[in-house]
């Protein structure tokens, strides 16, 4: 097919403006994050405060700034560390003999059981607030998802001819599975870690929205909107301009995702 | 059927078994020791012992655990530290609050996204196949707080046509229930939306592709009848999967909205215990949820199975 993949390139695009403002909070922050200007709150967006201030008189923009580094260190780090151990506990499940693949994959199962966010805030309630331990939580969270990838794609592969043939000339299980297996996945794995960034995204914004995340006087999407909620009734500007950049965000890992699927794979996937 | 119900059963319980290995060991082992969490890092170790064997700390895990689930079959959650109340009562009476956002919001999105994979399916590879999907995904990604803030500030600020906060029992009165769970239930279908109308599509397109299709033409049959009778009636396994994994997970989601719109559901309940480290309630209503999801998805394996003859016949071997 010759289709152009946009998916891809906006995917990127919108990325590239979440990178690009994150390497902008390290070379340029206007105002400090909790620098007040209680006489200057609810300023619309001017020269002075490009995005206008909350209602604290903090600079919006400074603030999404410094929140962009929050969501992109907690959401990749948090979806790496998953992502190992997801990909490790599948792997030993679909290479162990059947009584321990049981075990495995139903304990793995039990952790599916528990929807959206709701191990995050589990956890977050036995750990404490906070940025650490919300990265923990939400890698908790990503560990299941990637168990089924290499579970499931293992079991597919095995009988493969490639594997078979390395097999056969006395590859060892572990060289068979990094070396063999592994790039075979690789497809998959890049679409799967793509929209996991985005969700975890979205996890880490929803615990800093609901309090359990990031803490006050800190900086981050979530936690600027669960503010601006107090005011969204007679102050509705404050709650537009972080809703935006973290929905650019969101979208950008999920079209990358998405975009990588069909650049790899042709378009079969949508077949 | 009943091979495959019965292997089906056995490993939900077994998921079952570790849901709640993983919530005592989560809830109750991970904080450390209650006792100091209670008493403070100085008190002297006679008060320790003392109140650790009356909550029972000194046994070994097992044990506890065990005890633990035994009370937990016999739907004793034991009592609300913040509330006063029984967790399972408090559960109860939260839980049509949940319940019927969850409907709503799957039956919204049941058919938002048939009609348009129906849409897309049709005019594959065309312009408006592009923009249907692009727009469910953009719609999907949106983070569900921020729409429901923009909701609120346009529906019930601006335009008044819901009520800003606060949750109308339907006993009370059915139209005002309906208005005040409106906008929370279109949220949360607007993010199962991508999902489900991409899951549509493919199986509607995978159908429509296939050769029975082509009889139906040849035999001079109408192109809605062929759509509707066959095309549909085999590319609805795929999204009924689908639909049921869903509500199960929006079951545990709604949290979010429920806070945004001050209703009184499980969801709130469970921010509580979690603010308010409410042990008990905490551990009841993670407990709930999970059980809600496992049974959830059960049902659904069920029904696919009534639905597929392949699996109904095969006892799921063919899987």
């Amino acid at each position: 097919m010759k289709k152009r993949n946009y998916s891809l390139y906006v995917g990127l695009f919108l990325i590239s403006i979440i990178v690009l403002l994150f390497v902008l909070s390290f070379i340029y922050l206007p105002y400090s994050v909790d620098e007040m200007d209680i006489k200057n709150r609810f300023a619309p967006p001017n020269g002075e405060h490009l995005l206008g201030t909350d209602h604290f008189g903090r600079d919006i923009f400074s603030r999404i700034l410094v929140s962009t580094r929050s969501a992109l260190l907690v959401s990749v780090s948090s979806v790496l560390i998953g992502a190992t151990f997801g990909l490790i506990l599948g792997a030993i499940a679909a290479l162990s003999p059947i009584a321990i693949e049981t075990i495995i994959m139903r304990f793995v199962d039990a952790l599916m059981a528990f929807p959206g966010i709701l191990s995050a805030m589990m956890l977050s309630a036995v750990l404490g607030k906070g940025v650490i331990n919300a990265s923990i939580a939400i890698s908790f969270f990503m560990v299941p998802v990637f168990a089924r990838l290499s579970y499931s794609m293992i079991l597919e592969n095995r009988k493969k001819g490639y594997v078979k043939a390395a097999r056969s000339y006395g590859a060892s299980t572990v060289r068979l599975v990094v070396f063999h297996m592994l790039p075979d996945m690789f497809t998959r794995l890049i679409t799967q870690l793509s929209a996991s960034i985005g969700t975890a995204i979205l996890t880490e914004s929803s615990l800093s929205f609901l309090g359990l995340g990031i803490q006050p006087p800190g900086a981050s999407l979530g936690l600027m909107l669960s503010e601006a909620k107090g005011y969204v009734l007679t102050k509705p500007y404050q709650a537009l301009c972080p809703g935006i950049v973290l929905s650019i965000a969101v979208l950008g890992f999920c079209m990358l995702g998405d975009g990588i699927n069909s650049y790899l794979q042709g378009d079969i996937s949508y077949e | 059927m009943l091979k495959y119900a019965l292997k089906r059963l056995l490993s939900s319980l077994a998921v079952i078994f570790f849901v709640t290995l993983i919530t005592f060991f989560v809830i109750s082992v991970i904080p450390g020791d209650q006792a100091i969490l209670a008493l403070g890092l100085d008190a002297t170790q006679e008060s320790l012992d003392t109140l650790r064997s009356s909550l029972g700390l000194d046994r070994p895990f097992v044990v506890r655990y065990f005890e633990w689930l035994v009370d937990a079959i016999k739907l004793n959650f034991g009592y609300s530290a913040v509330y006063g109340e029984s967790v399972v009562k408090l559960i109860a009476s939260r839980l049509p609050v949940t319940f019927s956002l969850t409907v709503f919001s799957i039956l919204i999105a049941s058919i938002f996204s048939s009609l348009l994979g129906l849409i897309a399916a049709l005019n594959k590879g065309k312009v408006s196949d592009g923009i249907i999907r692009t727009s469910v995904l953009v719609i999907s990604s949106l983070p569900s707080f921020w729409v429901s803030l923009i909701a609120l500030i346009v529906f019930c600020g601006k335009l008044n046509l819901f009520p800003v906060n606060g949750y109308i029992a339907p006993n009370e009165s059915f139209f005002g229930f309906l208005r005040s769970i409106t906008l929370a239930s279109f949220i949360l279908a607007f993010g199962e939306l991508a999902l489900m109308t991409r899951m549509f599509r493919s199986s509607l397109v995978r159908s429509l592709a296939d050769d029975y299709m082509i009889s139906c033409d040849v035999k001079g049959l109408k192109r809605s009848r062929a759509l509707l009778h066959y095309a549909a009636r085999s590319a609805i396994i795929a999204p009924i999967t689908l639909i049921g994994n869903q509500a199960a997970k929006l079951f545990g989601g709604t949290v979010i909205v429920e806070t945004v719109f001050s209703l009184p559901g499980i969801g709130r309940l469970l921010l509580v215990s979690v603010e308010q480290h409410d042990i008990a309630l905490l551990e009841g209503v993670v407990l709930f949820i999970t059980l809600m999801v496992v049974l959830m998805n059960f049902l659904t394996d069920m029904s696919v199975a009534l639905a597929d003859p392949l699996i109904r016949l095969s006892g799921g071997e063919a899987k």
